[in-house]
């Protein structure tokens, strides 16, 4: 192999069987948090509005898993599992759902604005495309700084069609920033088809006007987002400047809980039979022998664990009172 | 020491300053050097108006050049915040805020509250406001009261060299988004400015003229226009008390409180449209706590409810004077007991 | 006398691998894919071509061909041939999409089929066409199998050979193919067959060599883009040499031969070969020793375990491919596309050689 693959692929080329165990604990917390946030908004105890990130697993933890605390990711109205896959704590996001004193946000932000800086994660965002201008911040910052951080913006199809957006790689551009640009496309910016309203065939194409590489990547495998985002990553802390990762993929659920989903068709059922990203990766790891089924269930029974702890907790924990009210609103005034 | 500079040189030390003392400053900005990427001249401009001239040689690769993207570099100031720097982004005109608005009330000014008082997001936006260089009607507003009804956003607005040097250094120390209000029509004002460094807090407002008969309460460029008044009253022999804001968000309502309690008379000169501009904010303030202590109406001076006209003939009939303060003055003193 | 039919197959995903990204891979947008079959409609118009079958997708090609029949798409175009919409119940933006749309073409008769793509593409056509003729535009510059050539002048080949105005035994060629058995699945390729040892199928397009342990080509041109150069540049294999090429492949430091050979656009590479043989008909190749991946085409695409092997065989009954310069040659010789004065060729016009 030449100097200039090797020197090209920074990131490990493959993945250790820790690492593999790793991916899947978060992709199946996420699956497991979701499914459960599902549930406990039917019973009527969490309030507001909750948009959830099932089915899309591959991409947060694929790109994730190339990051460290020092890189961050802005993330969208959609971001329970960005912020998963980016190291945050499940049992507080939960509380953070549920409107407890003990959330992340200790009640004040709820599943729309979960963030948590000492891991990195900008938060949750519940203006479309809004995320993109804030990521080139961090990246100006680490750029400034020299300290080989990147930030990385998920965004919807439907923020692909926001100026902020298309502003923001323009300047990551200019700039020259270590920002991957993720476009998570799911078919629909809430009941509107992504076919119909991005005017470009892919989210991708429009990289080229905006001189960075565009690239489409099966948003189902693991596999696929780990290695192109492997890339990105790599592209940008070297200093080369953006990139825009199109992940094609399908939101198991509705644009927020009590979408009927009407506008729909039998995509969900289809991929949740044929290409559901923990059933993909499963038999990956199983047939090739990296890991054993077994490891695979103790993981699966922890996360549901882990996930019956939050709730509970959550809904034992207290609510934020009237002395909370006026609090956070300035550092000083 | 001080030596007599004007408001522009004022800003322009404030940030040199500041750059020196602490290297997380940056400065950003459309053409906030100039020239990026043209044939000819670096720091060609230094801002539309200069005010950054000379930061660009001085602190090499902190100062940036944007494309004329202000949702993409304001957001980005704002994100550069919460990493650590301390960004002074200029918004050219105030008037733009309707192109990044979202970055600024939606995400700087909401973080702290939304993640639980667990972010900072120390950013300053610099931008310029206010009639009276012929702009028209979107290059001459007067917007500050739209931000100082943003709770999570500081906005200052200084009326002289000396509180532009100390109010921005102020605001690029504070923790929280600030947006600095620079009045395009004082930037040759010249006044009284100390060498050395050193801040102005907020929330603390100047009383510029002492007085028993009434109090005038004024911001920006209208803390001139009223001082011009008050010695013209003066010569009436209508004692006048000059209060300047010099913040809105927070606001120094004791001063302000202290001062009616005295004087029994309140006029608020603003710059801007009459409804819920500051003048109104004001004037419900004492209406709601200091009410016993009027003795008359309170009067409003403000422009009127028309977008800015571009005809100087027009223009001129715009802007509150010295002539209609001293009119609404008189309407006070005549009004009431 | 042939069909007066010919179908048109594109696929709107060519184009967008992870290949921009860690190369200068080309960007071909499906713009120009729909700009291309309106090109290859006229050409058809042009030679008497009365219906052509036309693919629909969901990335906006078959769309913008559409919107180019103008308000009423049922009248058509005077000079187009009349154009009919392949449909299918549902679309799965994979290979399977291809093969369903040139099963219903062949259903429809067509006498050519022209696909526009890359080696991914014309794999998936080539599979299902039978022995239809096939003539493959590239849309890229990272293929082996399609050729870049105008589409106007692909569409009078196509057209001529669709209505069997020309001498099928001088302008179409049977290609080789290898055929890839696994245990669970049979699949096609038409230039390379290779084994890595990467770990999964990943972002699918192959650009890392550094994990390739075999590689079997159908043809090896020295002028190629892509895996079949490293054999191409070492011990070239013409197409219609009746047999293929097989390599075994190590670390550069290691090996006796070493190849700097252009693996992928802007990419060219040292590749290490420990050895090599010709890959003959009946003589199957087994591949595969502990597990890895099976790309076919430069598209990583069967995943093996542990203990799976593959068998790779080289076969020649491979699709049947159109050669656009001997199709237009003997288009000349014939005088197929000019009219000319009764009994004689006019002034200035040298006379035939032939007779026509």
């Amino acid at each position: 192999m030449s100097d200039t693959l090797e020197h090209r692929s920074a990131e490990p080329a493959e993945l250790s069987a820790d690492q593999l165990l790793d991916a899947y604990r978060r992709m199946r917390t996420i699956r497991a948090f979701e499914d459960r946030v599902h549930e406990e908004f039917a019973t009527g105890d969490i309030p507001g509005f909750v948009h959830l990130y099932a089915g899309e697993e591959a991409s947060a933890v694929g790109i994730c898993m190339h990051l460290d605390d020092g890189d961050t990711i802005a993330s969208t109205h959609r971001g329970h599992g960005h912020c998963i896959a980016k190291g945050v704590d499940p049992k507080p996001m939960m509380a953070e759902i549920f409107g407890r004193r003990t959330g992340t946000c200790h009640g004040k932000g709820g599943s729309m604005h979960i963030a948590d800086l000492s891991k990195g994660m900008l938060g949750a965002n519940g203006i479309v495309g809004a995320g993109a201008p804030l990521a080139c911040g961090r990246a100006l910052a680490a750029k400034l700084a020299g300290n080989g951080e990147v930030c990385v913006v998920f965004f919807g199809d439907g923020a692909s069609n926001q100026g902020t957006t298309l502003e923001a790689l323009n300047l990551a551009s200019v700039w020259q920033l270590p920002v991957i640009f993720v476009a998570e496309n799911n078919g629909y910016a809430e009941t509107t088809a992504s076919s119909w309203s991005v005017a470009a065939d892919n989210i991708a194409d429009r990289a080229d006007g905006f001189g960075m590489p565009g690239v489409i990547v099966d948003g189902f495998d693991f596999f696929a987002v780990w290695e192109v985002a492997r890339e990105a990553v790599t592209r940008a802390r070297r200093g080369d400047g953006p990139t825009l990762m199109e992940v094609k993929l399908t939101r198991y659920y509705g644009h927020f809980e009590g979408d009927q989903q009407t506008y729909r068709g039998d995509e969900v059922e289809r991929a949740r039979r044929d290409f559901d990203c923990l059933k993909w990766f499963r038999t990956r790891v199983t047939t090739n022998g990296m890991l054993d089924a077994a490891a695979l269930d103790t993981i699966d029974a922890e996360a549901a664990a882990l996930i019956d702890d939050a709730v509970a907790e959550a809904r034992s924990a207290p609510l934020p009172g009237r002395e909370d009210l006026e609090t956070d609103v300035y550092a000083t005034y | 020491m001080a030596r007599k500079i004007s408001y522009r040189q004022a800003i322009n030390e404030a940030l040199v300053q500041e750059m020196e003392r602490d290297e997380n400053v940056i400065v950003l900005g459309e053409d906030n050097a100039g020239g990026e990427g043209a044939p000819g001249e670096r720091d060609a401009w230094g801002g539309v108006l200069g005010v950054t001239k000379g930061l660009y040689e001085r602190f090499p690769g902190r100062v940036l050049d944007t494309p004329i993207s202000e949702s993409a570099f304001v957001g980005a100031a704002i994100g550069a915040a919460t990493a650590g720097k301390r960004p002074v982004v200029e918004l050219m005109f105030i008037d733009f805020m309707g192109v990044c608005f979202d970055q600024i009330y939606n995400q700087a000014a909401k973080f702290r509250y939304m993640f639980g008082g667990n972010a900072i997001t120390p950013v300053v936006i610099r931008t310029m406001y206010g009639a009276g260089l012929r702009a028209a009607a979107q290059h001459s507003q007067a917007l500050y009261s739209v931000f100082t009804h943003i709770p999570g956003l500081k906005v200052v607005l200084p009326a002289t060299p000396y509180d532009a040097k100390g109010l921005l250094i102020q605001a690029i120390r504070d923790n929280d988004p600030v947006i600095f209000c620079e009045h395009k029509a004082l930037y040759d004002t010249v006044g009284d400015v100390p060498v050395e460094s050193y801040a102005i807090p907020f929330g603390e407002a100047s009383i510029v003229r002492s007085g028993g008969d009434v109090s005038i309460v004024a911001l920006g460029r209208m803390v001139a226009v009223a001082s011009e008044a008050a010695t013209e009253l003066a010569g009436a022999g209508v004692d006048a008390e000059v209060i300047d804001l010099r913040t809105t968000s927070p606001m120094d309502t004791d001063t302000v409180l202290e001062s009616v309690e005295k004087t029994g008379r309140l006029v608020v000169v603003d710059e801007a449209p009459p409804r819920c501009n500051i003048a109104t904010d004001v004037a419900a303030l004492v209406a709601s706590q200091g009410f016993e202590h009027l003795q008359a109406p309170v009067q409003m001076v403000t422009a009127p409810h028309t977008p800015v006209p571009f005809s100087a003939a027009l223009e001129d009939l715009y802007i509150p004077d010295p002539s209609r303060v001293v009119a609404a003055v008189k309407l006070a003193m005549e009004k009431g007991s | 006398m042939g069909s007066s039919a010919v179908g048109i197959v594109a696929n709107p995903l060519a184009g967008r691998d992870v290949r921009r990204l860690v190369a200068q891979a080309s960007v071909f947008p499906n713009s120009e894919k729909a700009k291309m079959i309106q090109r290859l409609l006229a050409a058809l118009g042009a030679v008497g071509v009365t219906d052509a079958f036309v693919s629909t997708d969901v990335g906006g090609i078959s769309a913008a061909v559409l919107r180019s029949l103008g308000p009423d798409p049922a009248a058509g175009r005077p000079e187009w041939p009349t154009v009919h919409f392949v449909e299918l119940e549902r679309y799965s933006s994979t290979a399977a999409d291809t093969a369903e749309l040139v099963g219903a073409m062949m259903g429809a008769g067509v006498g050519a089929i022209v696909c526009l793509g890359g080696d991914g593409t014309a794999r998936a056509v080539a599979a299902s066409c039978g022995d239809t003729p096939l003539l493959a535009l590239s849309t890229g510059t990272n293929n082996v199998f399609p050729e870049v050539r105008e589409a106007t002048v692909a569409g009078l080949a196509a057209g001529l050979v669709a209505q069997g105005a020309v001498d099928a035994t001088t302008v179409l060629e049977r290609d080789a193919r290898l055929e890839v058995i696994a245990h669970s699945r049979v699949e096609t390729a038409l230039v390379d067959v290779c084994l890595t040892r990467a770990a999964s199928r990943g972002a699918r397009a192959l650009w890392d060599v550094g994990g390739l342990t075999e590689l079997a080509c159908v043809f090896a041109r020295p002028d190629a883009i892509g895996l079949s150069s490293i054999p191409g540049l070492l011990c070239p294999v013409p197409r219609g040499a009746g047999h293929g090429v097989v390599l075994r492949l190590v670390p550069p430091r290691s090996a006796p031969a070493v190849v700097r050979a252009p693996i992928a656009p802007g990419l060219v590479v040292e590749v290490g070969v420990a050895s090599w043989e010709h890959l003959h008909r009946g003589r199957p190749h087994m591949m595969g020793t502990g597990g890895g991946v099976v790309a076919l085409d430069g598209e990583r695409e069967i995943e093996l375990d542990a203990s799976e092997r593959v068998q790779v065989r080289f076969c020649t009954d491979g699709p049947v491919r159109i050669d656009p310069s001997a199709t237009l040659a003997e288009a000349a010789q014939r005088r197929l596309l000019c009219t000319l004065p009764a009994g004689a060729y006019g002034p200035g016009l040298p006379p035939s050689n032939d007779t026509p």
